[in-house]
């Protein structure tokens, strides 16, 4: 297979189009960090042990997690910090994990959580046990000892990045240093078949491809569409007016939860807001070209076996994040592989757009280089006396520029995200492109089952089982279900925002 | 036997058997009675729990979800009992009738070697045989009835009965033995004096052998009641409840709650529900089909 230069940009353009990776290009005046061996005041007491860690995408020298290839950046950071730590071990764990957030709450009712593990902050913020990762704004606020010229340790991270994530009281419970873009990636063999030319670059484009395609008798697309990428993508255009609005009620940037939810309950982020829904019947016309054995299932269940689909040539286009190409190099795919990004709408696509650019609102800071360290109720062994602190020095060493960019690199799929990192080769694009502040729109953090809850009833109306009145009346059901969860578990007053 | 060395004896047996109640009781009786606790609580797994007293039994009565999950597992608990029991009859009696002692062997074997499979397996089969271009649809086509052809796990309408139904020819291993066993109980006596009767093929399995197979009848029955209402495995991996909630069923919600959400109190609450139904359901079964051993 060969990878077009499209095929390298695209990931590029979707992702970066959020965050603030100012820092990304130029400016790489190399790493700052003081030396492996200049181990500074680490408060450990003398501690000495194994440090667990669950690193998930970045695990190295993994045996047994499918689909990732050899990687040894993490343990040649680790092996340089036990060097300088005789006494500290990092162990990592290599292990599969189908169903990862029960595994969490599993190990950490046991006491027995990973002592660094992998969260993405939404599911720290609210789908998680309150109380299982250690709050480490204190530490972001006081300098890493191995980065010598920043006063504090949040100088060196993505800023925007910090303050989208933090949860509603505001706390940040991970490191988050990488990102991840969404694409249309499709099967170029099969675009030449049907007599398409180039990629499409617009909305109709998009749908008139997916019409020839199907009429060439080829499965234009075959997926269950994920309802919480797709409305990424329209809210943020459609509500991007609204958007200071919206993420100014928690009075910090970017939107939180707390945004969302008052944002829903004040029906600015509802069905009583025509635009709220006005992409389902706009988005039906391009699903009404697809296979539709997928419409009506859980992304879940079925994500696998659609991949599988496409990367087997059986269907032409497929959206997914910046992981694909890779999977197409493993699978070793006998096709040309192409991308192309989610296209800026027009009014003569829906009144509703604002002519955005939101090729990038669904990819962002949920990656894999999202690290939180377990509490003493969630890992009992972190009671330990000194332990903790001997945690957050190696979260410490890992969270530097330096090792973020040299292990997110390695990796190749997601994009380092800190000042003073620069993006792998194949990402370069990305960064040039990265110049727009994320401004991302949608729901779901509201409820852990609120974006699930959703995709079945957009399944439902895709699949022309259920009509769009039925469609927007079972929504704000479950709107003001979330919001009515999100109150009575956070202690919410809405009426004061 | 003097008393001392009775208490003696009587306590050697005690001593064996105690390290299975206790594990009995650690492992079986004590989440029973934890759940029973938690279910008056807001437990999210992890935190201290609060008590909210019967705030999670009101709240069953408004969710939507459960109530269209219990009207699904109804009528996947009435079709399992149909198909749990007259297939596996069936075969039992064709087999118990055929001549050849050697036959009865090899076909009673060939209808029990499939046990081996694993469930999964089967399972994740299904959903292959079940896609829009799986070997069901195709199957169809080329018997030139492509008409029927249909999004067997995709249409909300179908969903629960494609799943319910997968596992043709529904002849399960297990309780066609058990069938076969108590057709093998029944004496000659009975058998010969039916004869004599004028009690022959279908008058005998009427009037003799489904008679006589009411002990046997009426474990399946229960042991499918409880079953079906506690295999969470085929709606999860096939469906996960969908489309919509067509193929939802209580144990999955009882699942996607506690374990998504973080709702174990009420998740408890729906298995307290759920363990309280089944128990009234198989006290009402026994009744109905009563027999004396």
């Amino acid at each position: 297979m060969s990878f077009t230069t499209n095929a390298k940009k695209l990931p590029a353009i979707l992702l970066g189009t959020g965050l603030l990776l100012g820092g990304c290009s130029g400016n790489n005046s190399g790493p700052s960090e003081s030396a492996a061996g200049t181990s500074p005041e680490t408060a450990n007491a003398g501690w000495q042990g194994t440090i667990t860690m669950y690193a998930q995408a970045y695990t190295p020298n993994s045996k047994n997690i499918a689909g990732l290839k050899s990687q040894t950046k993490l343990r040649e950071v680790a092996d340089e910090y036990e060097a300088a730590h005789p006494g500290i071990q990092i162990e990592f764990v290599d292990e599969e994990f189908k169903d990862y957030t029960q595994t969490v709450r599993v190990k950490a009712a046991a006491g027995e959580m990973f002592d660094v593990f992998w969260g993405q902050w939404a599911e720290l913020n609210n789908t998680f046990p309150k109380g299982i990762a250690e709050d480490l704004t204190e530490y972001f606020d006081k300098p890493n000892p191995y980065i010598a010229d920043k006063a504090t340790w949040k100088e060196a991270m993505n800023a925007t990045v910090i303050s989208e994530t933090r949860s509603p009281d505001g706390k940040s419970y991970n490191i988050n240093g990488d990102y991840v873009a969404t694409a249309f990636f499709y099967n170029k063999n099969l675009f030449e078949q049907a007599g398409i030319p180039q990629a499409p670059t617009s909305w109709s484009e998009l749908i008139s491809a997916t019409q020839q395609l199907k009429a060439a008798g080829i499965t234009a697309m075959s997926q269950a569409p994920d309802y919480d990428w797709f409305q990424r993508h329209f809210l943020s255009d459609f509500f991007a007016k609204e958007y200071e609005t919206i993420a100014a009620f928690d009075d910090s940037p970017g939107v939180s939860s707390l945004d969302q939810s008052v944002a829903i309950a004040k029906g600015l982020l509802n069905t009583s807001d025509e635009r709220f829904m006005g992409w389902w019947p706009l988005f039906k016309s391009l699903t009404d070209n697809w296979k539709p054995d997928y419409l009506s299932s859980d992304p879940g269940v079925v994500s696998s076996t659609a991949r599988n689909d496409f990367l087997a040539g059986k269907t032409a286009i497929f959206y997914d994040g910046s992981w694909l190409p890779e999977n197409a190099k493993d699978a070793k795919v006998a096709f040309e592989l192409g991308s192309f990004n989610f296209p800026v709408l027009t009014p003569a696509d829906t009144p509703h757009t604002t002519g955005e650019d939101v090729s990038g609102a669904v990819g962002g800071p949920n990656a894999a280089f999202q690290f939180a360290v377990a509490t003493k109720e969630a890992n009992a062994s972190m009671k330990e006396e000194g332990k903790k602190a001997a945690v957050i020095d190696w979260l410490h060493f890992l969270g530097t520029p330096a090792n973020v960019e040299k292990i997110v690199n390695e990796h190749g799929t997601f994009v380092p995200t800190w000042p003073d990192t620069k993006p792998a080769e194949s990402m370069t694009e990305l960064a040039n492109q990265a110049s727009n502040k994320l401004k991302a729109l949608g729901v779901g953090g509201s409820s852990p089952n609120l974006n699930k809850n959703m995709q079945r009833i957009f399944g439902l109306y895709l699949s022309g089982n259920i009509d769009f009145e039925k469609a927007k009346n079972d929504v704000q059901k479950e709107l003001d279900a979330a919001i009515k969860e999100y109150q009575s578990k956070n202690n919410v007053d809405f009426s004061q925002y | 036997m003097a008393g001392k060395a009775k208490i003696k004896s009587a306590l050697t047996g005690y001593g064996f058997i105690l390290p299975t109640f206790v594990f009995l009781i650690w492992f079986m009786y004590y989440p029973v009675y934890q759940a029973l606790n938690g279910a008056f609580t807001d437990w999210d797994g992890f935190n201290s729990p609060n008590y909210i007293g019967m705030d999670n039994f009101v709240r069953m009565f408004s969710d939507e979800v459960l109530r269209q999950s219990v009207v699904n597992a109804l009528i996947w608990v009435a079709l399992s009992i149909v198909l749990a029991v007259i297939p596996p009859f069936f075969v039992a009696e064709l087999i118990f009738h055929l001549k050849n002692e050697r036959a009865q062997y090899l076909y009673r074997t060939f209808f029990v070697v499939p046990i081996v499979i694993p469930g999964i397996v089967t399972i994740l089969l299904w959903r292959f045989l079940y896609q829009g271009d799986g070997a069901l649809n195709q199957l169809l086509d080329i018997v030139g009835l492509g008409s029927l052809k249909q999004l067997w796990l995709g249409d909300p309408n179908i969903a629960l009965y494609s799943i319910i139904l997968m596992g043709f020819p529904w002849i399960s291993a297990f309780n066609l033995l058990i069938f076969y066993s108590g057709l093998q109980s029944i004496t000659s006596e009975i058998i010969e004096a039916a004869k004599l009767e004028g009690a022959t093929g279908w008058k005998r399995v009427r009037t003799i052998d489904i008679p006589l197979s009411a002990p046997q009848l009426r474990l399946i029955m229960i042991l499918t009641l409880i079953g079906s209402l506690q295999n969470i495995i085929p709606p999860l991996i096939m469906t996960n409840g969908g489309p919509g909630y067509s193929t939802y069923v209580p144990i999955l919600h009882m699942y996607n709650v506690s374990t998504v959400n973080g709702e174990f109190g009420y998740g408890m609450a729906i298995a307290l529900v759920m363990f309280v139904a089944i128990l009234l359901l198989t006290l009402l079964n026994m009744r109905l089909i009563k027999s004396d051993s």
